[in-house]
């Protein structure tokens, strides 16, 4: 997809799947834990760790971390400019098919 | 402006459609409903206090009914639940979480009857925490991990009813009645409702 101008547009932070898995779960529930995000997208400790960080880094997503039974608990919410990320991702998306379907129709 | 190429559409299709998923898991994960564990949880004492009155404690007169009542008004919450978050709520992660537990479910409901029938009532209170125990674990394993840690005590108190079949009854108040208010609590505060 590189070489398209529509492409070119999307935001390769959250193209990437990992950390559209991480905004796209988090929009949907307002808060999950390390363990939770990591049950939801299958993967393990140190992949999420590491995209995490990324989305951390960029402020789409806010990182808690706190005590629970005197264990270490992490927990991670979508911040207002994360969700408008994935917003405009998803639309950038939609027009990439509707273009595609003009396209077609014009044919 | 450039036309996508086919498999531009394709990605875009895939992508939207990853999009979807996640959201509906990370949704669904948290669907089973803290309010609906609450009452199940007053429905699970209440039987155990009108059991505690009769010569068998695992009385099926008591238990059944109030298994069904259970089940009506856990899935009453979790309908409300997903209504108010606006998930579907027979989406694909649902029905696969009632895939995984209802083999162990059918196959306590059929040891029910033959326990039952063979006069090996004593039995019951531990088979049924076990086999609702391995089925709340296995589904608990698309939902969040408070209703994985309630299957797995579930088991043990299954496992401690069945050494001791004389702690049936206590184990089953516990179970059915504590631990339901208690991990419905724990859902509550943490996903809200």
């Amino acid at each position: 997809m590189a070489d398209n101008p529509v492409s070119e547009e999307l935001d390769r932070l959250i193209h990437e799947r990992m950390r559209l898995g991480i905004v796209s779960a988090l929009a949907a529930e307002e808060r999950l834990s390390f363990g939770d995000l990591k049950a939801i997208l299958k993967t393990s400790d140190g992949n999420l760790s590491v995209h995490a960080r990324k989305l951390e880094k960029a402020g789409y997503i806010k990182v808690e971390k706190g005590f629970e039974d005197r264990k270490p608990k992490t927990e991670y919410c979508l911040t207002p400019i994360g969700r408008r990320a994935l917003e405009l991702y998803i639309d950038r998306m939609d027009a990439l098919l509707n273009e595609a379907r003009e396209a077609l129709e014009r044919t | 402006m450039s036309i996508p190429t086919q498999q531009d559409q394709q990605e875009a299709k895939e992508t939207l459609a990853f999009i979807r998923r996640t959201m509906e898991s990370a949704s669904t994960f948290s669907a089973v409903s803290g309010w609906g564990l609450i009452a199940s949880g007053i429905v699970g004492l209440l039987a155990a206090w009108l059991a505690s009155m009769r010569v068998n404690p695992a009385e099926l007169q008591i238990w059944i009914p109030a298994a069904a009542v259970s089940v009506v008004i856990a899935s009453g919450a979790n309908a409300i639940k997903a209504r108010g978050s606006n998930t579907p709520l027979w989406s694909g992660v649902m029905q696969r979480i009632a895939w995984v537990m209802a083999p162990a479910l059918i196959a306590g409901a059929l040891l029910t009857f033959a326990l039952h029938g063979q006069g090996a009532s004593q039995l019951l209170p531990g088979m049924w925490l076990a086999l609702y125990g391995a089925g709340v674990t296995a589904g608990g394993t698309l939902s969040v991990r408070a209703v994985r840690w309630m299957g797995m005590a579930f088991l043990v108190l299954g496992a401690a009813a069945l050494i001791e079949p004389g702690l049936g009854l206590a184990m089953l108040a516990v179970g059915f009645g504590g631990l339901h208010v208690a991990v419905g609590f724990d859902l509550v505060w943490r996903h809200g409702g």
